[in-house]
């Protein structure tokens, strides 16, 4: 299961403190950066918060090479709105939208640095719970992000192969050559995946007498 | 008191019942596309025209989710996506991900996929239901149009509302910013569309059969 190696390139292993707090506290944490966001007016307070923030990332033992790699992807766009709001709104206004956002980004960091992929799934999956009295079926639910999982490097895979042989035949620059072979492939493939499902009585609807 | 108790059990049953109409190759299909969104976010940008501008296909196979699947199947699936990388897997363009993206300015445009899905999914079965005799080109046309409807009012509207809000940027300027991805989503629209057609003409009960058994179902019964 080579190809679903990237899916775990968030994760830090370790026994720090942060990594033993439950997953809710780490979500309420986000929660809670998020809510700030909105209501700190002042530069300052965010900046201290940033500080606190990446104190705890490093004291999770993640190491400031993967903080540098989480925040890197935001920078640009960052800078952007940062001088245009500073042209705009002034200095201190344009340096807190500025750190709220990273405050958030650096939050959000954590959890997925210190808690390993599959009990973020398990927290997506339970999300279904609370909803079963509604008709949410959270064993089907889970099925379904483990079928997506696993379709994630079939998906790349078609991608590859129908970009080789769309050169072979010389239509690399044609958009249409390249997408429309991987989408009827999978649609194959999803109803295989279907098929088999259904032939191990998995997948359908549990109450359907009724 | 008596009324809502009467209410609220038929609520959960039509709930249930529109959820079991979903079998196993429903889920399979949802599953998928969802990983289908993802591949696309993930792969290097695919070049178009003469010129050879790279556009990524993410866009584009949130819309022809939309309109391979219909509304409710389509919702899922894009819905899973971005759950599932809010809940941190790398699947977002640019291998970004997790709740932090609910910060950045391109918020808005990751939480109008579903939508946007789902109402491109809704109009997609409208048109093919009531051009079935038709020929082609007026299926794609008015298909170009229901795409173009649902990611002008779902995608870029919520797009230019999260620059307001998370970049605190004024609407002239969120406005403007937005404008420029309009050229490609335009492009993307017209590819998305033709890519349906073909799908549909090689899975042709992808998404008529539901359309097509419904009004199917009384007329057989009539005589």
């Amino acid at each position: 299961m080579s190809g679903h190696g990237f899916l775990l390139a968030n994760y830090v292993p370790g026994g720090s403190p942060v990594h033993r707090s439950p997953l809710w506290l780490k979500f309420l944490l986000v929660l809670a950066c998020g809510m700030a966001s909105f209501l700190i007016a002042d530069w300052a307070v965010s900046a201290c918060v940033l500080v606190l923030l990446c104190g705890v990332f490093l004291l999770s033992g993640a190491g400031a090479a993967r903080l540098v790699r989480a925040v890197r992807p935001v920078l640009p766009v960052l800078a952007a709105i940062g001088l245009f709001q500073w042209w705009q709104l002034g200095g201190p206004t344009a340096a807190r939208i500025v750190l709220n956002v990273l405050v958030c980004v650096v939050a959000a960091s954590i959890l997925t640095a210190t808690t390993p992929v599959q009990e973020l799934l398990d927290g997506v999956a339970s999300l279904a719970r609370p909803f079963r009295r509604f008709g949410a079926d959270p064993e089907r639910f889970a099925l379904t992000i483990a079928i997506m999982l696993r379709s994630i490097p079939f998906v790349a895979g078609a991608y590859a192969d129908v970009r080789n042989s769309a050169r072979a035949r010389g239509l690399e620059r044609n958009p249409r050559a390249l997408v429309l072979p991987v989408f009827i492939t999978s649609v194959a493939f999803a109803r295989q995946t279907g098929e088999a499902l259904a032939a191990r009585g998995l997948g359908d609807a549990e109450d359907q007498g009724s | 008191m008596t009324q809502t108790g009467n209410v609220v059990p038929e609520k959960v049953t039509t709930a249930k019942k529109r959820r079991a109409s979903w079998n196993a190759t429903d889920l399979g299909l949802i599953a998928v596309f969802a990983a289908l969104v993802a591949g696309s976010a993930l792969i290097a940008a695919v070049p178009v025209g003469g010129l050879g501008v790279p556009i990524t296909v993410q866009t584009l196979a949130v819309m022809l989710t939309g309109l391979a699947l219909g509304p409710g199947r389509a919702f899922s699936a894009v819905g899973l996506y971005v759950l599932l990388g809010l809940a941190g897997l790398p699947i977002f363009s640019g291998g970004r991900s997790g709740l932090g993206i609910l910060a950045g300015p391109s918020a808005g445009y990751i939480i109008g996929f579903p939508l946007a899905a789902a109402a491109v999914g809704w109009l997609a079965a409208v048109v093919l239901r009531r051009t079935a005799g038709r020929s082609g080109k007026i299926r794609a046309v008015l298909l170009f149009a229901a795409a173009m409807v649902s990611s002008i009012i779902f995608v870029h509207a919520l797009g230019i509302l999260g620059m307001m809000v998370n970049a605190k940027l004024s609407l002239p300027a969120a406005f403007l910013a937005d404008l420029a991805y309009y050229p490609g989503d335009v492009i993307k629209n017209v590819l998305a569309v033709t890519i349906a057609l073909s799908l549909h003409r090689a899975f042709p009960d992808l998404l008529l059969r539901r359309v097509r058994t419904a009004p199917a179902g009384p007329a057989s019964a009539h005589p």
